[in-house]
């Protein structure tokens, strides 16, 4: 087991820049997903750690060796990957030993550690199956066995869930993070799952364009996003954006008017609010009004959208609110939750810190 | 008519195709079978029973016509391009599908384009080469000039093969502790082995019938079956039965290769397409 460090890494493909000046610290044992949109450059940080693209400037560090430039098969990791990576000829028995078979290990010594890695993901009697036998959970299972089945210094996993359906993805998760915890090992999961990365997560790093936008906890990431990229990207539905100025610590916009006392300088802005933090309210005791565009329940509560001037703001109300399409609401935000973002930089505006922003 | 009639007729029609593609592919071989066992005098009469005689066998094994000498050429030569060959070429398709090169797939396009060079053309200067490095009518000219024409048609139906399979597995192996080398071997090779050995097949059957530049680049020593055929046209004429005998030994491989491995070929050409 070993930190990972990387410090100033760039990467570019020909002209293509798809890394620039990354620098990323990962404790022992932590478990840290790297999370992003399609092309941000997480999953080149990931393929960077394990040996299969090499920085083309700075330094990538394990434990305390350098590995900017050695094989993926000096560096003692394992990797997990989202097509599984199972050898197709190989019995699901003969893909888990073949880390340990091609390290020299003895035959004997080699069932034992392939039987006892099988029995903790569950996949005693299947040993002798081909991997096209098996079902997407089961593969993936074999992925994580043969990731396992002996001690690396650092857990690799690209997107490990991506391919199961939604109701597997949730089981696996929690084996994962069962898993993770059991054995202590440093992990790096890529993902562009976001419900993922919050559950499994020590720490995220949410990526966007070849830069990390903002390290924290999950919590942290959630709660003081430090951006409007992370404010969008996290959560589900989405944190509402409503675009507008700051005059005399009063939020306004069409139909909006927040006020609230760590609003200080004047200028164009970008409110933030979760849904989950918005009450709907009687119109006439409201700082937001509007009519009600669409109400969606979702079981556990009632999604309302509502029309404020040309925004459309999604609240959270409770499961028993009752209203119609048309009806004139008032919103009313949390003020202990409300977020204010720079309209030209995109960067938040709040005297409250900001825990891991300031890559820019 | 009714619909009974009607479908015995389709039936019998169906039949009657069978039996013209039958009489078409199988005819002549069974033209040669009996030949080969007819004795000389038989040879120009249509007779379907006749005494099969074993002397035209023995005639083709002795001098002049040593069908045991140039068969064990053959197979010498078949052999060795096939074991200098598929290594090669599987390497070659691996580099081709998985490095990006400077000029793109001017490499592999250039490979192939070398076969549309006409053997005519190349015959004369390959036949001063090989006199000046003094390997005229030996077997090893035989499997360079074979090598030629066989690697880049291999690397071609090798690469379609490797550019099938997904680098992840390769990348697995890679981490889980495997050299590059050892990775190609453990993983990348089993996995594109049904290509592999359609590229095998298909270079045995062109070196087997290899004809042009073994009848060139031999006289004597290195001549292969394929030549040694022509020397059943004699002063005397040609003697049929002989080259019928001779035609069973050349045609004898390739009867057994397609009863055992034509569907594993077939096979192997689709799932290198459709895949």
């Amino acid at each position: 087991m070993a930190s990972v460090t990387l410090k100033n890494v760039a990467k570019r493909f020909g002209h293509f820049t798809a890394l620039e000046q990354l620098d990323l610290s990962i404790g022992d044992g932590e478990f840290l997903v790297l999370l992003g949109p399609s092309g941000c450059g997480k999953t080149t940080t990931m393929r960077m750690v394990a040996g299969l693209e090499y920085p083309s400037s700075g330094e990538i560090r394990i434990g305390d060796r350098l590995v900017n430039e050695v094989q993926p098969k000096e560096r003692d990791v394992a990797m997990v990957f989202q097509n599984y990576g199972l050898y197709p000829h190989m019995s699901v028995e003969q893909n888990i030993a073949y880390p340990l078979k091609v390290r020299g290990i003895g035959k004997t010594d080699r069932a034992a550690r392939v039987r006892a890695a099988a029995d903790k993901v569950e996949l005693g009697p299947l040993l002798a199956r081909k991997p096209r036998e098996l079902s997407g959970g089961q593969r993936q299972r074999v992925a994580l066995a043969r990731a396992i089945v002996r001690t690396p210094q650092v857990f690799l996993m690209d997107e490990p869930l991506s391919n199961l359906d939604a109701k597997l993805r949730v089981t696996m998760r929690a084996e994962i993070k069962h898993l993770q915890h059991e054995l202590g090992v440093t992990t790096i999961y890529v993902t562009h799952d976001q419900i993922e990365a919050m559950t499994l997560a020590d720490r995220v790093a949410v990526m966007n364009e070849g830069r990390i936008q903002q390290l924290g906890t999950p919590a942290e990431i959630y709660d003081t996003p430090a951006n409007l990229f992370v404010a969008g990207f996290i959560g589900s539905p989405p944190m509402n954006l409503i675009p507008g100025a700051v005059s005399g610590g009063t939020f306004k916009a069409t139909d909006v008017s927040v006020t609230h006392p760590d609003f200080g300088a004047d200028g164009a802005g970008i409110l933030g609010i979760r849904p989950e933090d918005i009450e709907v309210v009687d119109p006439q005791v409201a700082g937001i009004v509007g009519s009600v565009y669409a109400v969606e329940l979702t079981g556990e509560a009632n999604l309302v959208t509502v029309l404020t001037g040309t925004s459309r703001v999604i609240a959270r109300a409770s499961r028993a609110w009752d209203g119609k399409i048309g009806d004139k609401v008032g919103l009313r935000p949390d003020p202990a939750r409300i977020h204010l973002f720079d309209q030209q930089t995109g960067l938040r505006i709040e005297p409250r810190r900001v825990p891991g922003a300031g890559n820019h | 008519m009714n619909v009974r009639s009607k479908h015995r007729l389709a039936k019998a029609a169906r039949y009657v195709a069978l039996a013209v593609v039958v009489l078409i592919f199988f005819g002549p071989i069974a033209w040669i079978l009996a030949t080969a066992f007819k004795s000389a005098p038989d040879v120009y009469s249509l007779k379907i029973f006749f005494t099969p005689t074993l002397q035209n066998i023995r005639d083709s094994f002795a001098t002049p016509f040593l069908v045991g000498e140039r068969t064990w050429n053959s197979i010498v030569v078949t052999f060795c391009t096939l074991v200098f060959s598929l290594p090669i070429a599987t390497a070659a398709a691996y580099a081709f599908s998985r490095f990006r090169f400077p000029g793109g797939s001017i490499w592999p396009i250039g490979v192939l384009a070398t076969q549309f060079i006409p053997p005519v053309v190349v015959i004369i200067p390959l036949f001063i080469v090989f006199r000046q490095v003094n390997l005229l009518d030996t077997r090893t000219a035989l499997v360079i000039a074979n090598m030629s024409f066989v690697v880049p048609y291999a690397i071609w139906m090798i690469k379609g093969f490797i550019d099938s399979i997904p680098m992840d597995m390769e990348e697995a192996a890679q981490i889980d502790g495997a050299s590059r080398l050892r990775a190609i071997w453990d993983v990348v090779v089993p996995v594109a082995l049904p290509g592999i050995a359609t590229a095998a097949i298909f270079c045995f059957v062109v070196s087997w019938n290899e004809f042009f530049y073994a009848l060139v680049l031999t006289q004597q020593d290195a001549t292969t079956m394929q030549v040694g055929l022509m020397s059943a046209r004699t002063e005397r004429g040609d003697v049929w039965e002989i080259m019928a005998a001779m035609g069973l030994v050349i045609i004898l491989p390739m009867l057994v290769l397609s009863r055992f491995v034509q569907k594993y070929f077939t096979k192997g050409l689709m799932s290198g397409s459709v895949r």
